[in-house]
């Protein structure tokens, strides 16, 4: 009996080490509940309506906003590049012409010339706030997409911020290298209409659906400069907080970032089999942290990436295509789309490794017991053999 | 002296010039056309002109004299592949319809009565949305009876 005790307990044993070994806390995903929280992390239902009720209002004022916009525009018919108005201060007339000469810059820099959809590009430069209503649209920035007021005309609301505001007003001088990046991120979803037009209406409802996450940005560097993209936010593999990022994304993300061409193409196809109508006027509000809410990762430079690989004709057959946008894109690709689009992330981010991964410390101390047990087993055996 | 000759050199910029290139196109297309197809100068020549995405359709009415021949044309800017033609009765049927001549469909035709006709455009390929185009209602010259 004593002998049966002994044993249960060194299985027990053997079995919490192994535990211990096998069952590291690295790349599993959070439970997303901690014991050391008081309060519920969603915040109680009555908070949760006042957000609600708040972000309704701030889209319906992004709305209005840029509506009114529009009907203050005053197109200068022999400029080119957007028109750019400035909200909330009045600049020199000096500010206004070093960011027009750096707007008309990379305005050639993206190949444009003529465009049949034009842009007029809204700063909005900080100021103070209101207490007695929400805190409009500021940090977010929306666009009022054509079709809406105008048949060629997409306007981009580009809030500046408190650093962009003092750049812009000549109170800050450093920065001028980040200056055309942010500029070049905010034209978003405008770049696409005035490089391509108006997309067909299949391509334009897929797009709807998931808030532009593959068209805001055209250019073909990172979309903060050099080589940056919402890759670069995740921060780095080894760091605690990477694997809950990670898997804050949809699987079929995730299995995109794992090389899986089926992901990939679950990726880049979410919202393109439901057809919605094209709401008038047609808002793109883009996510406040939209790099959190991507489908794909960096989807942010995804058709600009296509269009740049394919070439224009054939960029062009896509976007205006009456067909089913897997059927559209794989064309323009010439490649299952899955598989174009695995290579893609390949180019930026080395495939993750999805399900347990044992540490190899982990797996000598496994071995090591499993070793000491068999070791241990043999012995008694032989001790009690009957001679 | 040389704000006046600015000043006139301004006022001289024909209105065409003003908007965009595709606009001009096919502002410069459809006068071309009228002039080829040799209007009547007793009766005005009705144009429409505006812009569609692939696949959108504009109409608009306009009245034809009786016994009065017309070349109903229309001509859209060079991206666009494909424009349909449609001439309604005052009933809203289709009287002829000319989608074979790709961007320059022209129908013929010649009003038993004087009444309100419709037109239908439909902008049927168009590589980059979107499309500039534009009708022209042109009376011919009565053919010598």
């Amino acid at each position: 009996m004593a002998s049966l005790r002994r044993w249960v307990a060194v299985g027990l044993t053997a079995c919490f080490l192994l535990a211990l070994a096998y069952l590291p806390p690295r790349g599993a995903k959070s439970s997303g509940k901690s014991l050391f929280v008081g309060q519920s992390p969603q915040g109680t239902p009555v908070r949760q309506h006042a957000r609600a009720l708040a972000d309704e209002w701030r889209n319906a004022d992004a709305t209005v906003r840029l509506l009114e916009d529009r009907q203050r525009v005053k197109r200068d018919s022999f400029r080119a590049s957007p028109t750019i108005v400035f909200r909330g201060a009045t600049l020199p007339p000096n500010a206004v012409h070093n960011v027009e000469t750096v707007m008309d810059s990379l305005w050639r820099g993206l190949g444009f010339a003529e465009t049949k959809v034009r842009v007029t590009l809204v700063i909005e430069l900080r100021r103070p706030y209101n207490s007695d209503t929400p805190t409009p649209l500021q940090d977010r920035v929306a666009y009022l997409v054509p079709d809406s007021t105008h048949r060629t005309t997409c306007l981009a609301y580009l809030p500046a911020g408190p650093y962009w505001t003092l750049f812009i007003l000549g109170k800050r001088h450093e920065g001028f290298d980040r200056f055309a990046p942010w500029l070049e991120a905010g034209l978003g979803p405008c770049a696409f209409y005035a490089a391509y037009g108006t997309p067909g209406r299949r391509v334009e409802s897929w797009l709807l659906a998931r808030h532009w996450d593959v068209g805001l940005y055209l250019g073909s560097h990172g979309i903060a400069g050099q080589r940056f993209s919402s890759l670069d936010l995740m921060g780095n593999p080894r760091s605690p907080w990477y694997w809950d990022g990670v898997y804050s994304f949809s699987p079929a993300t995730v299995a995109c970032l794992a090389g899986r061409p089926r992901g990939c193409s679950a990726a880049v196809l979410a919202g393109a089999t439901e057809e919605r109508t094209i709401p008038i006027p047609n808002v793109v509000l883009v996510e406040r942290r939209w790099w959190r809410v991507q489908h794909l990762l960096p989807g942010e430079r995804y058709l600009g990436d296509v269009a740049r690989t394919v070439g224009r004709d054939r960029f062009l057959d896509f976007w205006t295509s009456g067909q089913p946008v897997d059927t559209a894109l794989a064309l323009a690709l010439k490649r299952p789309v899955g598989e174009w689009t695995a290579d893609w992330e390949r180019g930026f981010v080395r495939p993750i490794r999805l399900g347990p991964t044992p540490p190899l410390g982990g797996v000598a101390i496994a071995l090591a017991i499993a070793v000491f047990a068999i070791v241990v087993v043999a012995g008694t055996a032989s001790r009690r053999q009957i001679r | 002296m040389r704000i006046i000759l600015v000043l006139l050199a301004v006022s001289g910029i024909p209105r065409v010039l003003i908007g965009q290139r595709w606009e001009r196109q096919v502002q410069e297309r459809v006068q071309r056309t009228i002039a080829a197809v040799g209007p009547s100068p007793r009766l005005p020549v009705v144009r429409r002109s505006g812009m569609l995405n692939t696949d959108e359709t504009a109409s608009f009415q306009t009245t034809l004299v009786q016994h009065t021949p017309y070349a109903i044309i229309a001509v859209c800017d060079d991206d666009c592949s494909r424009l349909q033609l449609t001439l309604l009765s005052p009933s809203g049927s289709d009287i002829a319809k000319e989608r074979n001549s790709e961007s320059l469909p022209t129908l013929h035709f010649t009003a038993a009565t004087t009444a309100v006709y419709g037109i239908r455009v439909v902008m049927e390929g168009c590589r980059w949305n979107p499309c500039w185009y534009a009708i022209a209602v042109v009376p011919l010259r009565k053919p010598p009876s």
